[in-house]
């Protein structure tokens, strides 16, 4: 994003976030800040099966995608296991959500 | 010495004005009205609980005592004090704690009523009209029922929102279906008005007071301060409805036969029995058996179950893989609910139960709709305490309607020929038997106008590699036109299901949309069947195999008639919240227990 200047405030605030986003928590020695999620939830705030017009075009693709964010952020609790409380293990076998979605369990809370 | 004296008074009286002017300001207290709260005289409730949750000299425990909610709400809170608060409780326990304060802090009926849908985990489209913004920020994350199924004092409905945000901290800012989160988005002049209906993404109002609402002053309130309000005058923990049940209630007796008459989509009517057997050891409980028939194929089922009532009204049961969630009317003469299976419960039968008793009763027959001028169709009348020694005369079926021949005749069905005149008036039939009417048992009709898909708007997820799949089944329903020939009009006739051609085709909602290809299954008895979970390499940005598509069906005939409904194939959802261990022999999943 180093080509990018952000030209609004919303940019800045994304630019910020993105400096402590989740590839940065899983690198060492960077300072762990409150993870501020910036997935596509936050950003088109759709509903968790459909999206504002009913669709599915809105909605994160592949929901792989956005499943670290919604997770750590604790986005969609009643749909995602959160990481705060009821699951901080859910994604311990699955480091890159795309390629390890078959090791994440169906949680029963 | 005088003059230090003064001085001296003066400060002195002067201190106490001054350390008013400096004192903090001090918030208004919330309301308590002295007497709250309900005694708890349970010593298993007691003694697992009773650790944190401390009694006053009036047997009130902090928490418990000041809510009511429904069984599967309790539930969810018996289950959370283990996940989060380090209960252990013995299964036997959890089942005494759940039972003893569903019965003695629940919902009368008529407060349950409206939400009886999510006890049936029934999908429904439901809209709160009480408060338009309580029912967009809570309905947001969960159903709204989850709100309406439990009834707080004023202090408690503030700790509610206080947990919200202590397990879940974005609560107060995430901006939710493109509204605004418990706190007002945005600041002055933010999209967060709590007056102002959504008026979709992007709508940001001008800095310093956008344009207001016809009616001025518009409600600055954060969204969860009108709320809070609104769910304290309204779901109170004190109410006339709850004092009168919790007094009249009782054990319901409900041994003894009772007649099925039911409705699964996509195989239309069922007709049986079940008979319901008190279970001596524990009160409450019952052992069932069930029988019954699928009226258009003669397919017939039978289970074995149990069950418990909460509240003297709630039936909950089990059948073999299949569950029961029943509401028992104070007669003790009716129970309605639903019957469900699957792994999302998608599969269900809608039911009302009608006790038998010595009188003959009609229940429904294999066929919904019979056409003018037809003669000799069979027709299978189902029922209980039917005479076997009817004849033809002693059955009508109204006008332009005659019973030709009884093919055969046992208590529980009968079999029948008929001819329908070829001027018959269209219309709904009541059916006499031996003394006993059935209303609307089948419609006269002349012609097909038209189909109808029904769910309107079905849904379902992707799963079978790491999360269940969700089904989906359709039902094509025949329409006639009835007598003002107009369709969609009140007199329309309902001709129940027919056979049809089943299809899929693109619904349109971006451009190259190609979900058809990927999103699953339709076959021809109406059921959809969605492809896996995870991300599909052969889509276009490795998508997953979600989608929106028109399910079609098509009725043969001299001039074809179709008609569609929207099916929406969505992602899974990763938390099971109300299943214990559910089989579907439909779902193929190998979703694990963590």
């Amino acid at each position: 994003m180093t080509h990018l200047k952000p030209v609004n405030r919303k940019a800045v605030r994304i630019e910020q976030a993105a400096a402590n986003d989740v590839v940065a928590l899983q690198r060492n020695g960077v300072p762990q800040m409150p993870h501020f999620p910036i997935g596509c939830s936050l950003v088109f705030s759709p509903g968790w099966e459909a999206d504002h017009s009913g669709g599915t075009a809105g909605l994160c693709q592949p929901v792989e995608r956005d499943i670290f964010d919604c997770h750590i952020g604790c986005y969609w609790p009643a749909q995602v296991p959160d990481q705060l409380n009821h699951a901080p293990d859910w994604t311990a076998k699955c480091a890159a959500a795309q390629k390890d979605w078959r090791k994440l369990d169906l949680i029963f809370p | 010495m005088n003059r230090i004296a003064l001085a001296w008074c003066l400060a002195m009286m002067c201190v106490p004005a001054t350390a008013r002017a400096q004192a903090p300001p001090r918030a208004a207290p919330a309301e308590v009205v002295a007497d709250e709260g309900i005694p708890v005289d349970s010593t298993v409730v007691k003694s697992r609980c009773g650790a944190c949750h401390r009694s006053d000299d009036k047997g009130r425990m902090s928490r418990i005592s000041y809510r009511r909610a429904t069984a599967e709400n309790w539930e969810l809170t018996i289950k959370r004090m283990v996940a989060l608060n380090h209960v252990t409780l013995s299964p036997e326990d959890a089942r005494s704690v759940l039972k003893y304060l569903t019965d003695h802090q629940g919902l009368a009926p008529e407060e349950l009523r409206p939400i009886v849908f999510e006890g049936e985990h029934r999908m429904v489209e439901f809209a709160y009209t009480a408060d338009e913004t309580t029912a967009r920020l809570c309905s947001s994350c969960h159903s709204i029922a989850r709100v309406l199924s439990e009834r707080r004092t004023k202090e408690e409905w503030q700790l509610l929102i206080t947990m919200h945000r202590a397990l879940y901290p974005l609560v107060d800012t995430q901006p939710m279906n493109s509204g605004s989160g418990f706190m007002r988005a945005g600041g002055r002049g933010g999209r967060g008005r709590v007056s102002a209906p959504a008026t979709g993404r992007g709508s940001q109002t001008a800095r310093g007071g956008g344009t207001a609402a016809a009616d001025a002053p518009a409600d600055d309130r954060n969204p969860v301060d009108v709320a809070l309000e609104h769910l304290e005058k309204a779901l109170p923990l004190e109410t006339s409805e709850w004092s009168a049940w919790s007094a009249a209630m009782q054990p319901p007796k409900l041994a003894g036969r009772w007649a099925v008459s039911g409705s699964q989509v996509g195989k239309g009517a069922v007709y049986g029995e079940m008979t319901i057997a008190a279970d001596p050891g524990a009160a409450d409980t019952f052992t069932t058996e069930i029988r019954y028939t699928v009226a258009r194929t003669g397919e017939n089922v039978t289970r074995r179950g149990k069950a418990v009532v909460y509240t003297g009204y709630q039936w909950r049961g089990r059948a073999d893989d299949w569950r029961e969630t029943m509401f028992v009317e104070r007669d003790w003469k009716q129970m309605w609910g639903r019957w469900f299976t699957g792994a999302y419960d998608e599969t269900g039968v809608d039911v009302k139960l009608t006790r038998i008793t010595a009188d003959p009763i009609v229940l429904g027959a294999s066929v919904t709709a019979v056409k003018t001028g037809s003669t000799g169709q069979n027709i299978r009348i189902f029922g209980a305490n039917l005479p076997e020694s009817i004849r033809a005369e002693d059955i009508g079926l109204g006008q332009g309607v005659k019973v030709t021949r009884v093919v055969s005749a046992r208590p529980n069905e009968l079999s029948v020929e008929v001819d329908v005149a070829a001027g018959a008036p269209i219309g709904a039939r009541d059916a006499s038997v031996a003394g006993t009417v059935r209303p609307a048992l089948v419609v006269v009709y002349d012609k097909v106008d038209g189909v109808k898909v029904v769910p309107e708007a079905g849904m379902a997820r992707v799963g079978g590699a790491a999360f269940p799949k969700q089904l989906q089944q359709f039902e094509a329903d025949g329409v006639n036109n009835g007598p003002d020939g107009k369709p969609d009009t009140a007199d329309d006739l309902n001709l129940g299901p027919v056979d049809v051609k089943w299809s899929m085709e693109e619904y349109p909602a971006t451009f190259n949309d190609d979900d058809t290809q990927y999103v699953g299954v339709l076959d021809q008895t109406g059921l959809f069947t969605p492809n896996v979970d995870g991300p599909n390499p052969k889509r276009s940005g490795n998508r997953n195999n979600v989608g929106d598509v028109w399910v079609v069906a098509e009725l043969a005939g001299a001039r074809p008639i179709r008609a569609r409904a929207h099916l929406l194939v969505t992602v899974p959802v990763y938390m099971n919240w109300f299943s214990e261990a559910n089989t579907s022999k439909t779902n193929g999943s190998p979703a694990g227990r963590q």
